[in-house]
């Protein structure tokens, strides 16, 4: 792995960092759901909790029966919201109006796994049947139709209508639908099902582009294995549960820079993302004290960007860089801080807990042998 | 795993300055849509005709519809066609007559009624301020029978004035010509659309003089009209005053002094109303003073009330609207039945109850005026050979037509609305 695409890496992984004042696209909040009524009624999701920030590429999984549709439907209002609460792009959708729920549903964008194309229609008019309903003008509207749908591989049958497609043509008309009025968040299910590798990519890098241009959330219900490197999170559902809810982009990526740091080379790639799962973004600015002398441990640091300095009784004793990492010592011995720690320059670190460095230390002998080399080579 | 990962964000990530999205926008603008939703209702657009393009996409189910509507059109037109032929065909003497007023007897209720009044009375009528003339009709029904050699003697209607005045609009030209030859004694012409039973040929002038028997007198036949016949009467006969006091001795020893209907013209510049409330002041109860028109009306309600032939043809008609509503409804059901998942779909994406109840009313407005238009072609064929067949008068007036219309209209948009049940039920959360 060369210098400079880590380096690209790290900028990506601080830069999309959601911040935690950062508002929700989706929370799901403890939301239980049932079908049927009386004695057939049957419990289907169990207190999920989803929490996903703008911008982000979520990928469902789990068997069917799982309750991910459910949850899907639920979170497109096309189902109504039970017990719990459900925001969607910073709407409350217990107790919603049917207004209301017609409004925001113009501010999502549905792929559904059928195309659902009219067949009377053009792929064209299909795809207007969006902006039409935004009363997006047509001067606007139709070059950005077409941009998309030849993007799409469908260039030259623009005016064809659905029974002259080929089935993968179809779905990425039926893509295209979803997403021109570029909405606030995509909801997909299985978008590259009846898709070749090459237009399935190609859909997967408009979500990326959508993701990152317009903060656009998407969220894909698929069991394709090719589309899983786009995304940010993989949430997966067992018998109505979230059974895990993983930022696997983030963590990839920390993990990728972890690796590089002497201290964290000795960790096997499980163990890494699990704790690179724990480490929460925290930033400075120059000047700043990020841990003073004297109080007690609670954290461990790993320096991301920027440089502090180590001042010991108010003296600068050391500086360090990207790459570096502090606080091991007051975890390890149970002390208190036996340095404040000041920004030198605006600083980004990544933050783990007492418990979880502990853990990490537990789990692997090399990595403590590790760190107490390192720790003796620093005085 | 994570060399996968690498490749694809190096891939995707020099590629995003943008080749989709912002090729032809400015990203400012569409950063969110609400920007265009506030744009959007100042410029008119040509929207998608989807209701249209879904009636018209498969034509051949498009023909099935139509031709399930228009069916349905030509059943309501044929029933209505009918009852009004009835109804025309009874008064269609009346609106051969030229005159404003008709005198008759109270008692008269229908024209086919014999009651009688004082000649004399119309003496009286003649002078009254505003009357032009005031002349006779005879006519005889009951004691007309006429025969042709080795033929059954049947009834018929035999309607009799003074030929100097003549009574007749004679809107073909029929009369004029002809009159003349009704002057010999024993003649009389014959109206061509009485029916064939009586023996009679209406070929061609040259076939004429043919000779009959009127109750057991010779006739002559010396020329041809055209009238039609009604529910009562088969056939007529036009013969001069004179012939009529020959033939009818049972009316009388002057048969002429009792008249069964008086036609009254009044001067064009006078108020016609005004003139008959005169004539009603004048004469008193005897005898009733009608318009043309008010005859007209009150012989069609008399048909339509005091017979079943009302109510036959409006269960008729309405048979029609029930097979066009139920016909309709089948079309439209099938075709949200089967574009449910793309309209659920719309729906997910926000389409609101109100676009569909305008696009289902959109696709009944448009079936009813491609099923009345070769509905209403092909009734008009229809009504043409039921009039040479029948000899009833089957007209298409533009009232009939708008009535028709409107039916048409209405059968389908109760269709569609029983239809948009279906697709209130399609559910969105279905789709995933």
């Amino acid at each position: 792995m060369n210098a400079e695409s880590s380096d690209q890496q790290l900028s990506e992984l601080l830069a999309t960092w959601p911040a935690d004042s950062t508002p929700l696209s989706v929370d799901v909040d403890h939301v239980n759901h049932f079908y049927g009524v009386g004695e057939m009624r049957k419990q289907v999701l169990f207190d999920n909790v989803l929490k996903i920030r703008p911008g982000e590429i979520v990928i469902m999984t789990g068997p069917s029966g799982s309750g991910k549709t459910t949850l899907l439907t639920l979170i497109g209002t096309l189902r109504s919201v039970q017990e719990g609460s459900l925001k969607v792009l910073g709407q409350e959708l217990l107790g919603i109006s049917a207004t209301a729920t017609t409004e925001l549903r113009k501010r999502i964008g549905f792929i559904f796994q059928a195309h659902n194309l009219f067949a009377s229609l053009t792929a064209f008019q299909n795809v207007r049947m969006a902006t039409e309903l935004l009363g997006i003008p047509d001067e606007k509207a139709n070059p950005r139709i077409e941009a998309t749908l030849k993007r799409l591989g469908l260039g030259a049958r623009i005016h064809y209508r659905p029974k002259a497609l080929s089935g993968g043509q179809k779905q990425r008309v039926a893509v295209a639908r979803g997403l021109i009025h570029e909405p606030g968040l995509i909801l997909a299910d299985e978008p590259t099902a009846a898709l070749d590798a090459e237009s399935g990519r190609e859909v997967v890098t408009i979500f990326q582009e959508l993701a990152k241009e317009q903060q656009c959330t998407i969220v894909i219900v698929t069991h394709d294995n090719r589309i899983l490197d786009v995304a940010d999170r993989i949430v997966s559902m067992v018998d109505g549960r979230i059974v895990s809810n993983v930022l696997i982009r983030r963590n990839t990526l920390l993990s990728q820079f972890l690796t590089q740091l002497d201290l964290f080379k000795v960790l096997n790639t499980t163990i890494l993302s699990k704790i690179a799962d724990k480490f929460d973004l925290r930033k400075f600015a120059t000047g700043s004290e990020i841990i003073k002398q004297g109080d007690a441990g609670t954290e461990f640091f790993v320096i991301g960007a920027g440089n502090v300095a180590i001042e010991i009784d108010g003296r600068q004793v050391n500086t360090l860089g990207h790459g570096s990492f502090f606080g091991e010592v007051a975890l390890i011995r149970d002390q208190p801080r036996n340095a404040t720690v000041r920004a030198l320059t605006p600083v980004s670190c990544f933050v783990l807990e007492k418990d979880d460095f502990q853990s990490v230390i537990q789990s692997s002998s090399s990595f403590e042998e590790e760190l107490r080399k390192a720790i003796f080579t620093r005085q | 795993m994570s060399e996968t990962v690498t490749s694809t964000s190096e891939r995707a990530i020099p590629a995003q300055p943008g080749l989709l999205l912002r090729l032809n926008l400015a990203t400012t603008t569409i950063r969110n849509a609400r920007s265009f939703r506030e744009i959007g209702p100042i410029i008119p657009m040509m929207k998608i005709p989807l209701a249209w393009k879904n009636l018209t996409y498969d034509p051949r189910r498009l023909l099935v519809s139509v031709s399930g509507i228009a069916f349905a059109v030509v059943l309501m037109f044929q029933q209505r066609g009918f009852q009004h032929a009835l109804f025309d065909s009874t008064v269609e003497i009346v609106r051969e007559l030229d005159c404003d007023l008709v005198l008759l007897r109270p008692t008269r209720f229908a024209l086919s009624v014999e009651t009688r009044f004082d000649r004399n009375l119309l003496d009286v009528v003649a002078s009254q301020r505003g009357v032009v003339s005031a002349e006779p009709l005879y006519v005889e029904n009951l004691g007309a029978r006429l025969r042709r050699e080795n033929q059954k003697a049947r009834p018929i209607r035999v309607l009799a004035f003074n030929l100097d005045r003549s009574l007749l609009l004679d809107r073909n030209g029929e009369f004029a010509p002809q009159l003349r030859l009704l002057e010999r004694p024993a003649t009389a012409l014959m109206d061509r659309l009485s029916r064939s039973d009586y023996g009679f040929e209406f070929g061609s002038p040259s076939s004429f003089p043919q000779t009959g028997e009127l109750n057991g007198r010779e006739l002559q036949i010396v020329g041809s009209f055209t009238s039609g016949r009604d529910f009562a009467h088969t056939g007529n006969l036009i013969m001069s005053e004179a012939n009529f006091a020959n033939y009818f001795a049972q009316r009388g020893s002057s048969p002429l002094q009792q008249v069964d209907l008086g036609l009254v013209k009044v001067k064009p510049s006078d108020d016609l109303e005004e003139i008959q409330q005169r004539l009603i002041a004048t004469i008193g109860n005897d005898v009733s003073v009608l318009t043309k028109a008010e005859l007209i009306e009150r012989e069609i309600a008399l048909w339509d009330r005091s017979t079943p032939i009302g109510v036959i043809f409006t269960v008729g008609t309405l048979m029609g609207f029930v097979v066009g509503v139920i016909i309709c409804y089948q079309v439209l059901a099938t075709a949200i039945a089967d574009h449910l998942s793309e309209f659920a779909t719309l729906k997910a994406m926000g389409y609101s109850d109100g676009y569909f109840v305008r696009l289902t009313i959109q696709q009944s407005v448009y079936l009813a005026g491609l099923g009345f238009l070769p509905g209403a072609i092909l009734s008009w064929l229809l009504f043409q050979f039921n009039a040479s067949f029948t000899a009833l008068p089957m007209a298409m007036t533009f009232d009939r037509l708008m009535v028709v219309l409107l039916a048409t209209l209405a059968m389908c948009i109760i269709s569609g609305i029983l239809a948009l049940r279906k697709l209130f039920a399609a559910d969105p959360a279905s789709l995933f």
